[in-house]
C-alpha cells in the first residue's frame, strides 16, 4: 500500500511518520506513537473515548485523518501529567472518585480541560454540556461532574 | 480512636492514578511481538445449516497466515452447567443468530484479514427461524437445538404455601402484564483478546469476570490441562455482567493463534460488542399481588417469559434472580413463580445485575397501584412489608443482616417525600423502589476464593488473590482489607490479582461475591500472617502475642502503644529466624450446597443480602412524552463501607443502570430477518451526562456477620431499586400504569391517549 510522508506535533514532539493516507488520527496515535491511552469505543465518532486536543479543542481522533492535522498542537492524555504530578482535572478526578473502569476516563479529562482552559468557573449545566460528547458506563457521570466542579469553583446541586 | 485505622475510610481508589494518565492497559491496548490481527466472518442468517466453508482463496491472499471454521475445533459443546451444554464455541453444523461466528482470519494487519474474509465462501440452507420468545414455545414453531424440544432452554417453578387459596382470600388483588425488549451492557471497552499459544500453552488476556471461569472451559475447547491456560492480568472497561462466561472472541483467538504459532489480537468493533457479545433478556411477566386490609402482602404469582437468544447461557440462574430478590425484598407466605427462558434465533442473553425488569420492577409498580386502592402511604405499605434479620423466605432461605427499612427511610427523608408525594404540580411525580440482592450462590467446588499474604524485606506486604477487578474496584478494596488487617498504611500493600498462572482460584465477580468471598479470603490470609508476625514480636518484646495489636505499621501490647516495634524491623528479624512470612486464607460460601437452580429451589441461597430503596422525581412533557429526570436518591445497606467512596460510586453506577437506562431509555430493535436494528450508539439511547440529575447516595450499614469487618455487596440493591422508583414515579407523574419498559416518549404517549379515551367514554 502506498504511504505518504506526514508530520505530527504530538504532545509537544515532532512525530515524522510514514504512513497510508486512509488512517486516521486514533489510529496513528494508538498504533504508530503506541500512545494508547487514547481508546477506542466506537470508531464513527459516537462515544468520546478517542477525544484528544487539537489546539486546545477537544476533538474525536477517530473521525479525523492523520493527514489533515499536519502544523496542529496535538495533546493526548499522556501529556497531561508533569512527570509524576498529576494535571488539576486528573487530580481532581482521582481525589473525587470520578474514575472507575477507566475507559472514557481520558476522553473524558480532555474534554473537560479544554472546557477549563476556556473557561474557568463554568456552571454545572455548561460542564453537562461540555462531557455530553463522552459516554460514560460506570459513574452516573455525577462524580465526574462533582470533580470538575471542584475545580471551577461553582456551586453543585445537590 | 475509632475501631478501624484503614477500612471505613474514605480513599481514593488504588487504582485510579494508571486510568487517568493512560498508563493502564486493557486488552486491545497490549501487543507482542509478530503479532497477527484477526477478523470474524459472521453469519448473514438468523438461522442456517452450515452446508460447506471453502477458504482456500483466503488463504492464498498474501499475508494471511491462519483462516478457522467449526471444521478445526474438537467436538466440544460449552455450558455454565452439565445440563446446558448447547453451544460450540466456533459452530459447525448451523448458526443460530444473525452474527454468530462462522470462520476467523488472522493476518499480518487487519485490512488483510478483513479483505480475506470477502474471498470466504460458506454455503448455508437457511432454515426458519423465530424471533419472538412466546412464538417460539408455540408448537410447530422452528426447532433451534435439536435435543431441546419445544424451544425451552429452561423452567424455573416454585410453588410455595397456597397461593390460590391467598389470593382468593385477598382484600385486594392486582393482576397485569408487563414486557420488555432487550436491552445492551454497552461495556465503553469493546471486547478485544490476545492470545498467545506456544509449546507451553495458552496465555491470554481479555476482559473477564474471574480468570478461572475461563480457564476451564477453555482448556476443555482446545483439549490441553487447565494449568496451561493462563489467563492473566488486564484492566478491563466494564462488565455489567455480560462478560460473565467464555466468549467466543477467546477460543477464536486461542485457535488461531495454534494453527499461525503466532501471538494473535481480536479487537471487537462496536457492532459486535452490542451482537456477538451478551445481550439482557426481553421479558414479558405475568404478575397477581395480593394484600390484606392492612396492606400486607399476601400472595404473589408470577409467570415470566424470557427471550434466552440461541443459546442456554447462565440461563438457570437468569431465570431464577428475579424471584430470588422478590422474596429477599419483601414478606410473604405465599409465592409461585414460574419462568420459561426460551430459544430464539437471536444472540444468546446473559446475567445482568437485575432481570427481568418487568418482574420487579412491575411488581413496585402494582404494590403502589394497591397503596392507592387502600389509601395507604406507598412508603408505609412497604414498610409494612420489609422482611428483617432473621426472617425465612418461602424458598427456605434465612436473611441474616438487614436494615432494609432503614433505607426506605433515609431515601424518602433525603428526597423530601412527605412533602412532595401528592403536593407536586401537574405533570411531575415522585416514586420510591426497593430492591435487594444476595452476595456469593453456591457454585459448588468453584464457590469460594482463597488468598496469600507475604511479607517482603521492607515491611511491605503483597496480596496474592483470585478476584477481578472490572472497574469497580476489587482491587483496593482487598488493598484496604489487607491493610487494615496487617496494620499498614494501604501504600504498603501492593496486590497481585486475576491471573490463573500464579494466583489462587475464585469464584469470580458473580452474584457480588467479591467483597464476602474475596474480601473474606484477603481478610483471613493477611490475619495468618499477622499472627506469624505477632509471635516474633512477642519473643522480641516478651509479651503475649494474644496482647499484641497491629496497627498504623507498629506491634505494640494493648494500651502502651508507646513500646512499640515497627513492623518493618520484625518482618526482617522473622527473616533473620529463618521465618518467611505466608499467610493463608480461604473463603466459601455458606450456602445450602444442596440447593440448585432447577432441581432444588430450596435452602439458604447465599451468604449475606444487602437491600436499597430508590426514590426519582420526574417531569412529563405531555406535548413530546419525554421523561425527564429531575432528583434520584439512592438508600443502600451495604453492611459496612470498606471505602465510602467506592460504596457511592456504585450506587450511582447501579442508579444510572437501571433508572434511565433501564426504565426509560434502552432497548433493542429488529427486522424480520432477525438483524439488529440499532447496533450503534446513534440509535442506541445511551444516556449523556445531560440526560441525568447528580445521583445522591446514602451508605446504610448493618454490620454483616459474614462478610469481612461487617461488609457485604456495595451498591447493587439499587440497580433493582431504581426501576421501581423512576416507574413509579411517572406512573405518579401521568395517573397511568406504565407496563412496558423502557417508558420511551413513544410508551407514554400511548398511555395519555389511552387516558383520554377512557375519560372521555366515562364522561
Ligand atoms: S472512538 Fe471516536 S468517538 Fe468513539
Ligand atoms: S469509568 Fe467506566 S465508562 Fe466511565
Amino acid at each position: 500500500m502506498n504511504k505518504i510522508p506526514v508530520s505530527l506535533n504530538v504532545n509537544g514532539r515532532e512525530e515524522n511518520l510514514e504512513i497510508p493516507p486512509h488512517k486516521t488520527l486514533l489510529e496513528v496515535i494508538r498504533d504508530d506513537l503506541n500512545l494508547t491511552g487514547t481508546k477506542c469505543g466506537c470508531e464513527d465518532g459516537t462515544c468520546g473515548t478517542c477525544t484528544v486536543l487539537l489546539d486546545g479543542a477537544a476533538v474525536r481522533s477517530c473521525l479525523l485523518l492523520a493527514a489533515e492535522v499536519q502544523g496542529h498542537e496535538i495533546v493526548t492524555i499522556e501529556g497531561l501529567a508533569d512527570g509524576e504530578r498529576l494535571h488539576p482535572v486528573q487530580q481532581a478526578i482521582v481525589n473525587h472518585g470520578g474514575v472507575q473502569c477507566g475507559f472514557c476516563t481520558p476522553g473524558m479529562i480532555l474534554s473537560a480541560k479544554a472546557l477549563l482552559d476556556k473557561q474557568p468557573s463554568p456552571t454545572e449545566s455548561v460542564v453537562r454540556q461540555a462531557i455530553s460528547g463522552n459516554l460514560c458506563r460506570c459513574t452516573g457521570y455525577t462524580k465526574i461532574v462533582e470533580s470538575i466542579m471542584a475545580l471551577s469553583g461553582q456551586p453543585v446541586s445537590s | 480512636m475509632s475501631e478501624y485505622s484503614v477500612v471505613g475510610k474514605r480513599i481514593p481508589r488504588t487504582d485510579s492514578v494508571p486510568r487517568v494518565t493512560g498508563e493502564a492497559k486493557y486488552s486491545a491496548d497490549l501487543s507482542l511481538p509478530g503479532m497477527l490481527y484477526a477478523k470474524v466472518l459472521r453469519s448473514p442468517y438468523a438461522h442456517a445449516k452450515i452446508l460447506n466453508i471453502d477458504t482456500s482463496k483466503a488463504e492464498r491472499l498474501p499475508g494471511v497466515r491462519a483462516i478457522i471454521t467449526g471444521k478445526d475445533a474438537i467436538p466440544y459443546k460449552w455450558g455454565v452447567f452439565a445440563y446446558t451444554r448447547d453451544m460450540q464455541l466456533l459452530p459447525s453444523d448451523k448458526v443460530r443468530y444473525f452474527g454468530e461466528e462462522v470462520a476467523a482470519v488472522a493476518a499480518i494487519d487487519e485490512d488483510i484479514a478483513r479483505e480475506a474474509l470477502d474471498l470466504i465462501q460458506v454455503d448455508f440452507e437457511p432454515l426458519p427461524w423465530v424471533l419472538d420468545a412466546e412464538e417460539a414455545l408455540l408448537e410447530g414453531a422452528p426447532q433451534i437445538h435439536q435435543d431441546k424440544p419445544g424451544n425451552i432452554s429452561v423452567r424455573i417453578f416454585v410453588d410455595e404455601g397456597e397461593v390460590d387459596r391467598a389470593l382468593e382470600e385477598s382484600y385486594l388483588v392486582q393482576e397485569d402484564r408487563f414486557s420488555s425488549p432487550e436491552e445492551n451492557y454497552c461495556q465503553l471497552e469493546p471486547y478485544a483478546v490476545l492470545a498467545n499459544f506456544d509449546s507451553t500453552g495458552l496465555d491470554i488476556w481479555c476482559p473477564n469476570a474471574g480468570p478461572h471461569m475461563k480457564a476451564r472451559p477453555l482448556s476443555n475447547a482446545l483439549g490441553i490441562p487447565t494449568s496451561e491456560v493462563r489467563v492473566r492480568k488486564i484492566t478491563i472497561g466494564g462488565h455489567g455482567g455480560g462478560r460473565s462466561e467464555v466468549s467466543p472472541a477467546d477460543f477464536m483467538a486461542a485457535l488461531l493463534s495454534r494453527k499461525a504459532r503466532r501471538p494473535v489480537k481480536l479487537v471487537y468493533t462496536r457492532e459486535e460488542n452490542f451482537n456477538c457479545v451478551r445481550q439482557v433478556h426481553a421479558a414479558t411477566t405475568h404478575s397477581r399481588v395480593g394484600v390484606d386490609r392492612e396492606g400486607r402482602i399476601t400472595a404473589v404469582d408470577m409467570k415470566v417469559i424470557m427471550d434466552g437468544g440461541a443459546y442456554a447461557s447462565t440461563g438457570p440462574i437468569a431465570a431464577s434472580v428475579a424471584y430470588i430478590m422478590i422474596e429477599e425484598a419483601y414478606k410473604f407466605a405465599n409465592f409461585r413463580y414460574e419462568a420459561i427462558r426460551a430459544y430464539t434465533n437471536k444472540p444468546p442473553r446473559g446475567m445482568y445485575p437485575h432481570h427481568p425488569r418487568t418482574a420487579y420492577g412491575g411488581l413496585e409498580l402494582q404494590l403502589d397501584v394497591l397503596a392507592e386502592k387502600l389509601g395507604m402511604d406507598p412508603l408505609e405499605l412497604r414498610i409494612k412489608n420489609a422482611v428483617y434479620e432473621g426472617y425465612v423466605t418461602p424458598t427456605k432461605t434465612v436473611i441474616t443482616s438487614c436494615a432494609e427499612v432503614e433505607t426506605m427511610i433515609k431515601a424518602a427523608e433525603k428526597a423530601g417525600w412527605k412533602e412532595k408525594r401528592g403536593a407536586l404540580p401537574p405533570g411531575r411525580g415522585i416514586g420510591m423502589g426497593v430492591g435487594s440482592v444476595i452476595s456469593g450462590f453456591p457454585m459448588g467446588i468453584r464457590g469460594g476464593s482463597g488468598a496469600f499474604v507475604r511479607f517482603n524485606e521492607d515491611g511491605d506486604a503483597t496480596v496474592i488473590s483470585g478476584v477481578v477487578d472490572n472497574g469497580q474496584g476489587n482491587d483496593s478494596m482487598i488493598a484496604q482489607i489487607a491493610a487494615e488487617e496487617l496494620g499498614l498504611s494501604v501504600d504498603k500493600i501492593k496486590v497481585v490479582t486475576a491471573d490463573t498462572s500464579m494466583t489462587p482460584a475464585d469464584q469470580g465477580a458473580y452474584s457480588q461475591a467479591s467483597t464476602v468471598m474475596s474480601g473474606g479470603a484477603v481478610k483471613a490470609a493477611a490475619a495468618d500472617a499477622k499472627n506469624q508476625l505477632l509471635q516474633v514480636a512477642a519473643e522480641m518484646l516478651e509479651a503475649n502475642p494474644k496482647d499484641l495489636v497491629a496497627r498504623d505499621g507498629r506491634i505494640y501490647a494493648k494500651g502502651s502503644p508507646d513500646r512499640f516495634l515497627d513492623i518493618a524491623k520484625v518482618a526482617r528479624t522473622a527473616l533473620s529466624r529463618d521465618h518467611a512470612i505466608l499467610g493463608r486464607g480461604d473463603r466459601w460460601p455458606s450456602a445450602d450446597a444442596k440447593r440448585e437452580w432447577v432441581k432444588n429451589p430450596r435452602g439458604q441461597v447465599a451468604s449475606a443480602f444487602s437491600f436499597g430503596t430508590a426514590v426519582a422525581e420526574v417531569e412529563v412533557d405531555r406535548e413530546t412524552g419525554r421523561v425527564k429526570l429531575l432528583n434520584m436518591v439512592a438508600a443502600h445497606d451495604c453492611g459496612y463501607p470498606i471505602n465510602p467512596l467506592a460504596v457511592e460510586q456504585q450506587i450511582q453506577r447501579s442508579a444510572l443502570e437501571a433508572g434511565p437506562e433501564g426504565t426509560l431509555l434502552e432497548k433493542h430493535a429488529w427486522t424480520a430477518n432477525g438483524q439488529n436494528l440499532n447496533a450503534n450508539f446513534l440509535d442506541y439511547w445511551f444516556p449523556l451526562s445531560t440526560d441525568v440529575p447528580n445521583i445522591d447516595p446514602i451508605i446504610v450499614t448493618s454490620n454483616d456477620p459474614f462478610g469481612p469487618f461487617g461488609a457485604k455487596e456495595g451498591g447493587l440493591s439499587i440497580s433493582v431499586a431504581m426501576v421501581g422508583a423512576v416507574a413509579n414515579a411517572v406512573q405518579n407523574a401521568i395517573g397511568v400504569t406504565p407496563k412496558q419498559l423502557p417508558i420511551t416518549p413513544e410508551v407514554v404517549l400511548r398511555l395519555l391517549e389511552e387516558k383520554e379515551k377512557q375519560s372521555e367514554a366515562k364522561s
